[in-house]
């Protein structure tokens, strides 16, 4: 595939966190309008990935590139690559007392061209209870999920990043994180194939029933050791489970 | 709130009056005089908010150096004077309530002030169940440079009263040298409601001495909001309430900033002396090289519920920049419910950046950070007061202040 169809390309990217080695020489590509899927077993590298491309200070390059729309974004600090389309989802953000989410909701409708207001997000995601609290103080886990992915969809960016929006939350918690998912990668309702790029960390694989993924990577002791088809890999790990898939990895 | 091992305190160093021109007023300035106001000085009170001309205000005193201006007054049921013809105009002012809930041997710079044959600053009374819908203003101002402003102001809200004023002491852009030293006093009779709103927006040298003292009666509540926006040389300010009537209440919010080079102290007492009394002290405070001492002490003498909440961010320390937070509680009554908390801490990079990622400038996001924390659980600041709370958040944030 040539490169510029790449949106995302990170080349033999290696990353220290906290004086360690966390990344070794991963290599990563994610076509345009193609939403791919980041598994494996916690500690694997998945978060240190995703916290990488979008810039966090903790996340030190130390070999390596990451290319967005064919720029080296490498040394872009977090607002300049989010000024440029990356998205994130967090698991775990930060609370921030004093702050509510619809003030940092209206921010982020008011700088990006995104085709929702702020009452219609509110409703969509269900956040509405907590719109005027201080940002994520004292959510739920599933909470957190949506004002996460509220955010996302007022940003609209042309690549979002999700960490595990489908862990811990429950069928019918699931199936309305399915449909923001759904809104935010397909926004053009009558061109369901046009679609926005993405990387989603799941570690069960449950958001693959809730969205369409073109593509699922498999991460272990911080490379990518494994890439195919989503279903087929759900399934092998689904069977056999993530030692199996460990072994595999390890002995090829 | 003024430990002993620290190296600066709250205390007033009045050798300093000396400096400063304190006695320049003749005769002619004990009027009430129409003078005319400048355009660069509207604009510095409006800093403040007080706002000229507004037709948003029952009625407007400017003190000038030491001139007191008034502008406007039509409300009927309240009165806003001069002190000085306040006092020839009432006897009962001087019987009842002139230094009454502010002893005029007090302290040194109290002390200065009684001696003072025409005294500077405003009165206020409100008549009994009036209750005055626009606020009230005031400003304190200093247009010239090495002055010593001394303000006597005295508040009076009879029963079932209410009243919003709004002071505004500040200098004029050039001032950097001064002293200002303040009395005023607060008298908030049965179920009378007065809500104060202090900005305070100072030259960088500026010794800065409110003495604030409240008494309220039964039913009666004072809240008052303090707003340090440019920090002076060294600000002191410890006001003084007594919730003497069952059921009344107090609520304070002060929100300071201390730049380098300045010495900010906030602290206050509230003695809360009968059944059924409540207070709330909330202190927000961020340093950016300043030393700044949090305090404020309940004393609790009758069944009562108070909490006092210190809270400081230390930005940049700088040279000799530090925070120190010493809530306090005295209890005199076995059913008095009180209680404190202090913290002191710095913006966590994980909030800065993840503000970040939802498109906002490094510095949009530290201003953000600094507004939230200044006004966090701080319910109903108001518009104003938050329009002051972002000011001090964008200064903070780009490391001036």
């Amino acid at each position: 595939m040539p490169a510029d169809t790449n949106i995302l390309e990170i080349e033999a990217l290696c990353v220290e966190a906290g004086g360690k080695e966390l990344l070794h020489h991963l290599d990563l590509a994610i076509p345009e309008g193609e939403v791919h899927a980041l598994l494996g077993q916690n500690g694997s590298g998945k978060t240190t990935l995703m916290m990488t491309i979008m810039g966090y200070s903790g996340y030190q390059v130390t070999h390596g590139e990451i290319r967005f729309k064919g720029q080296d974004i490498t040394a872009l600090n977090v607002t300049q690559r989010a000024r440029l389309g990356i998205g994130i989802a967090m698991q775990r953000p930060p609370t921030i007392q004093g702050v509510t989410l619809s003030k940092l909701l209206a921010y982020e409708l008011e700088h990006t061209r995104a085709p929702a207001d702020m009452a219609e997000l509110a409703k969509i995601a269900e956040i509405e209870p907590f719109l005027n609290r201080s940002i994520n103080d004292g959510l739920s886990g599933g909470e957190i999920k949506r004002a996460e992915l509220a955010q996302l969809l007022a940003m609209s960016p042309a690549f979002s990043m999700m960490d595990e929006p489908d862990s811990g939350v429950d069928i019918e918690a699931l199936s309305l994180v399915g449909k923001l998912i759904h809104r935010l990668f397909s926004p053009d309702e009558k061109h369901p194939v046009k679609r926005k790029a993405g990387l989603i960390i799941t570690h069960g694989g449950h958001v693959l029933n809730q969205y369409p993924i073109d593509k699922a990577h498999v991460m272990h002791d911080g490379k990518i050791g494994c890439s195919g088809n989503p279903a087929m890999i759900i399934e092998a790990i689904g069977a056999s489970g993530y030692e199996a898939c460990v072994r595999c990895m390890e002995t090829r | 709130m003024n430990s002993s091992n620290n190296p600066v305190h709250g205390h007033m160093d009045m050798g300093r009056l000396d400096q400063y021109r304190a006695s320049q007023r003749d005769a002619q300035t004990d009027k009430v005089a129409e003078t005319h106001i400048g355009k660069s000085d509207t604009a510095a009170l409006a800093g403040a908010g007080v706002f000229l001309g507004s037709e948003k205000r029952s009625a407007t005193m400017v003190v000038r150096d030491h001139q007191p201006i008034c502008l406007q007054n039509d409300s009927k049921g309240f009165e806003m004077l001069p002190i000085a013809a306040a006092l020839k105009q009432y006897d009962w002012l001087r019987e009842k309530y002139f230094f009454k809930a502010v002893p005029e041997d007090d302290n040194e710079a109290v002390a200065s002030c009684a001696k003072q044959e025409n005294p500077l600053g405003f009165f206020i009374h409100v008549e009994k169940g009036v209750k005055v819908t626009l606020p009230c203003q005031a400003a304190m101002y200093m247009a010239s440079d090495k002055l010593a402003q001394m303000v006597h102001n005295v508040v009076i809200l009879e029963e079932e009263a209410e009243l919003q004023l709004i002071t505004g002491c500040l200098t004029r852009h050039h001032v950097r040298s001064g002293m200002h030293v303040a009395v005023e006093e607060h008298y908030i009779g049965r179920n009378a409601r007065l809500v104060s709103t202090m900005v305070h927006s100072w030259g960088p040298e500026i010794m800065v001495y409110p003495h604030t003292g409240t008494i309220v009666e039964e039913g009666g509540r004072f809240e008052s909001n303090y707003v340090l926006l440019r920090a002076a040389g060294h600000v002191v300010s410890n006001p003084r309430t007594w919730l003497n009537g069952r059921g009344a209440s107090a609520k304070y919010v002060t929100v300071v900033i201390a730049g380098p080079g300045s010495v900010v102290d906030t602290g206050g007492s509230v003695y809360l002396n009968a059944e059924n009394t409540s207070a709330e002290l909330a202190h927000r405070g961020v340093s950016t090289g300043g030393i700044m001492n949090q305090g404020g002490m309940l004393i609790g003498a009758a069944p009562c519920k108070a909490h006092v909440d210190c809270a400081g961010m230390l930005l940049d320390p700088g040279e000799r920049g530090y925070i120190e937070s010493v809530p306090g509680l005295q209890s005199l009554h076995p059913d008095a419910r009180m209680s404190h908390e202090a913290s002191v801490g710095k913006i966590a990079p994980e909030q800065v950046e993840y503000l970040m990622s939802r498109g906002l400038e490094e510095r949009e996001a530290i201003s953000l950070l600094i507004r939230g924390f200044l006004g966090a659980e701080i319910e109903g600041l108001g518009e104003t007061l938050d329009e002051r709370i972002a000011e001090i958040a964008e200064i903070a944030g780009h490391g001036e202040g």
